[in-house]
């Protein structure tokens, strides 16, 4: 099979998952008690107001239909017009998905930055106190909650040090990498702590692996040794591991984003789920998934290049 | 306030005397050399707000995030009071209503002008009344029920009425008749009103309040900048608003907007929340304002004769109801969920309402007196009631938590079931629930909104709690085309004596709006109604 095959197979792949949780979405969001037409006609509004917005909204309709119309709507690209925001949906989560992205992005880089270096001294230390001291400062980061941390960070290093900005988003890039950075310290505080313990371990591995040790005999320099042999096998498990935490990493979000006041798609879905804005939590699920869907897909694609044994023959 | 500790006796008393006394000498010298606050134009101000607003139309407002805005960036006929109790003119510098009631003529300002320049004309006013009191647009048409047409003839309109309201006067300085350019209107993208008015919030509306709208990211900030045709004289004799520009960045979350404040990264933070109120009145560097509101927060309690599940209902008796309410120590919930920030209400409306009745709390706790009550209206001890409360509200809680101490003393157990706030609407609605939380901020500067809504059976079943009282009901329908004031006022102090009597909520407290400022800010006002007014405020450089 070859690359382009292997590609498009993967992504047809992906056309029954969308259906399921699209179907599943649909489902669940209806489940939830409260009448969104209530959530979105203001409390004061009479029963004939209410009535008018129930038709507005097709939620007249029997659910089979409705859910053949927001398929329908759906395949042509539309998502709807959102209850809470008065604008199509589609609109509304492109205009907040950059402060996720970028967030995400941000958060991820700085775990790697701060769990790579971390993960060698571990591994070269294994079992001295060195390595002690790092796992147990990462234990943590794995036993606290974001909320926690967040707020933590926000009333030392902003409230009281001022050393960053409080909350909000920026507005150039580098306004953007400092107006985040606390927010970003906050996912990476979690997700470094992963990204250590399974780097760690499996730089461990690798270090005592035979072809490791038959490199050294070889001669060859512990740089070569190092960035060839060593970082390319551990990395494998890694990437698999970073790929598979995106959707937690999103999830983390929708509390980092509310705390810290940015503008991204984690805290519009809050907002969406307590406003019981059908077509907006529908949008954002079926966006996440397709995020979700790629990063897997790329995953996939970064593991085999890492790893030769995995490509398709 | 808790106490200052007394001076010990003996010398150290002598030497408290001394030094109090040196501190009044230079506290003294310091306000005779200090010139009064002078105020200051120009310059720009940032405010924390807690929610968003999605669309500043005056019809088409219909969340508070949106409403409460709607003042600045448009003018209405009329003002509301910073009391909240009067009127004032506005963009009509007077009015006359005919003795028949039939009609109102307003005589429009000859120097009001929209954001652009252009004039603001009769044409305008009845453009603007006209998308007002159309039922298919906003949600809001219904308190323009009354008006049969509006016209202008130059500077003068006119509004025809079907039945004499006493509630328009009030109703015309509400958000949703606020005057809108109808040539902007009309030039503005779209085919329906609804496209164009969405278009025009998002490309900087002409406008005809102080500010006009600059810059917006929607979920992240919002800039106003001042109108410089604004008609309105300052102190100073120059046109208001003094500020420049505000900027509102949007922070959800209570801990980081106060954060933010306390960093001096904004001048201004909003829905304080009140167990945070004495820390922040502790700061020297704030202004920790609590501006008086119509904001009510009470229990309806279902009246009807059996529950949703066929059970008997014991609160269908009207001495359960009061004996709940005698059971309820409403000072120790004041203490305990508002940190001492709010009052024991008063009447069915908040103090602040126009017609409000009554100066003491109703139903002042005795248990003596609701374990009698309950007894003759043969409640068996351990009788179980079901308290529906907000899932993650901390006051739901508190509040919860005290009443189950507060009623299991006579003899009542309460148990909770907890709810998101979709849910808790829903059962209202169907009537299923024996009692729950609820709260309310009048829209209109009249009775009628709030006593209509708690009261008026043919409305919403009297908030949803089924109490259906003919004589309560007739009051109301003949106090909406009551002319004469003083017969109006009688209607309203009977209203409020037969619900304090019957007793259809568990009445609670009154809240103020709770908002934290920078020492350098003065004069920014929340009203009772709950509008941001940023006309009068101004910041030190």
């Amino acid at each position: 099979m070859s690359s382009l095959n292997y590609l498009l197979s993967r992504l047809l792949q992906i056309v029954p998952t969308f259906l399921i949780v699209m179907i599943f979405i649909f489902v669940l969001v209806r489940l939830l008690p409260g009448d969104p037409a209530l959530a979105m006609a203001d409390a004061k509004a009479t029963d004939a107001q209410l009535e008018i917005v129930r038709q507005s909204l097709g939620l007249d309709k029997p659910l089979p239909i409705q859910f053949a119309i927001f398929l329908r709507h759906t395949l042509s690209g539309d998502l709807g017009q959102s209850i809470l925001m008065k604008q199509p949906v589609l609109d509304v989560i492109m205009s907040r998905l950059p402060a996720t992205a970028f967030l995400t992005i941000y958060s991820v880089a700085l775990a790697m930055l701060i769990a790579g270096p971390l993960a060698f001294v571990s591994a070269i230390k294994h079992d001295r106190p060195a390595d002690l001291a790092i796992r147990s400062i990462f234990q943590v980061g794995l036993s606290s909650p974001v909320f926690y941390v967040g707020l933590v960070l926000l009333t030392v290093l902003a409230a009281k040090l001022r050393w960053f900005p409080v909350g909000g988003y920026g507005t150039s890039f580098f306004d953007r990498l400092y107006h985040l950075i606390l927010p970003a310290l906050t996912v990476a505080f979690y997700t470094s702590a992963i990204i250590l313990r399974n780097l760690r371990a499996s730089l461990i591995e690798v270090l005592d692996a035979e072809f490791v040790q038959f490199a050294r005999a070889k001669g060859l320099s512990p740089r070569i040794i190092l960035t060839r042999h060593v970082l390319r096998n551990a990395l494998i498990s890694t990437v698999t591991l970073l790929g598979l935490s995106i959707g937690n990493l999103m999830s983390g979000t929708l509390i980092t984003e509310t705390v810290f006041a940015v503008p991204g798609v984690g805290r519009l879905m809050l907002e969406a789920i307590f406003a019981r804005d059908y077509p907006l939590i529908q949008g954002l699920t079926l966006v996440f998934c397709v995020i979700v869907s790629i990063v897997f897909l790329l995953t996939d694609m970064v593991q085999t290049w890492l790893d030769p044994r995995l490509r398709p023959r | 306030m808790p106490q200052r500790p007394s001076a010990p006796f003996g010398k150290g008393r002598n030497i408290m005397k001394f030094r109090t006394l040196l501190a009044s000498a230079v506290a003294l010298g310091a306000l005779a050399v200090l010139p009064a606050q002078a105020l200051e134009r120009g310059g720009s101000m940032t405010f924390a707000r807690y929610d968003d607003s999605t669309l500043i139309d005056p019809v088409y407002a219909d969340r508070n995030p949106d409403i409460w805005m709607v003042p600045n960036l448009y003018d209405t006929l009329l003002h509301t009071g910073a009391d909240g109790k009067t009127i004032e003119p506005g963009l009509a510098e007077s009015h006359a209503v005919a003795p028949d009631g039939l009609s109102i003529t307003f005589k429009l300002r000859a120097d009001a002008k929209f954001s652009d320049g252009t004039p603001l004309t009769g044409d305008d006013v009845v453009f603007s009344l006209d998308r007002a009191r159309d039922p298919k647009l906003g949600p809001w048409a219904g308190l323009l029920g009354a008006v049969k047409t509006v016209s202008a003839d130059g500077n003068v309109v006119t509004l025809s009425l079907a039945h004499p309201d006493p509630a328009l006067i009030s109703i015309l300085a509400t958000f949703n008749t606020a005057i809108v350019s109808k040539a902007a209107f009309a030039a503005a993208p779209g085919t329906t009103d609804q496209e164009k008015a969405k278009a025009l919030f998002a490309k900087q509306p002409v406008s005809s309040g102080p500010f006009v709208l600059k810059e917006r990211q929607a979920g992240s900030r919002m800039v106003f900048e001042r109108n410089p045709y604004y008609w309105q004289p300052g102190e100073d004799g120059k046109p208001l608003p003094y500020l420049d520009r505000i900027e509102f960045l949007l922070i959800p979350d209570d801990a980081t907007r106060i954060l933010k404040l306390q960093a001096g990264e904004v001048d201004a933070a909003e829905f304080i929340p009140f167990s945070r109120v004495a820390e922040l009145k502790a700061d020297p560097n704030l202004d920790m304002e609590l501006f008086p509101s119509t904001r009510i927060i009470y229990a309806p309690i279902n009246t009807r004769s059996a529950f949703k599940d066929g059970t008997k209902n014991p609160m269908a008796d009207v001495r359960v109801r009061q004996a709940l309410n005698y059971a309820t120590n409403k000072d120790t919930l004041v203490k305990l969920v508002t940190f001492g920030t709010g009052q024991p209400m008063t009447s069915l409306m908040s103090a602040s309402t126009q017609l409000h009745y009554g100066d003491t709390p109703l139903y002042p706790y005795d248990l003596e007196k609701a374990k009698t009550l309950l007894k003759e209206a043969g409640l068996a001890q351990g009788t179980k009631i079901k308290f529906t409360t907000l899932a993650g509200s901390a006051d739901d809680a508190t509040m919860f938590t005290a009443l189950q101490q507060m009623w299991s003393q006579a003899g009542i157990d309460l148990q909770v079931e907890q709810v998101d706030g979709p849910t808790r609407s829903d059962k209202n609605r169907s009537g299923d629930f024996q009692i729950h939380t609820y709260g309310w901020v009048n829209d209109v500067n009249d009775p009628a909104q709030v006593t209509g809504w708690l009261g008026y059976y043919p409305l919403r079943q009297a908030v949803g709690t089924g109490w259906n009282n003919p004589e309560f009901n007739k009051l109301y329908e003949t106090s909406n085309t009551e002319i004469d004031p003083k017969k109006r006022a009688d209607e309203y102090k009977r209203m409020q004596e037969i619900y304090a009597a019957e007793a259809p909520l568990l009445f609670l407290y009154e809240t103020p709006f709770a908002v934290a400022l920078s020492k350098k800010v003065h004069d920014y006002v929340q009203t009772p109604l709950g509008a941001n007014e940023f006309a009068t405020a101004w910041r030190e450089k």
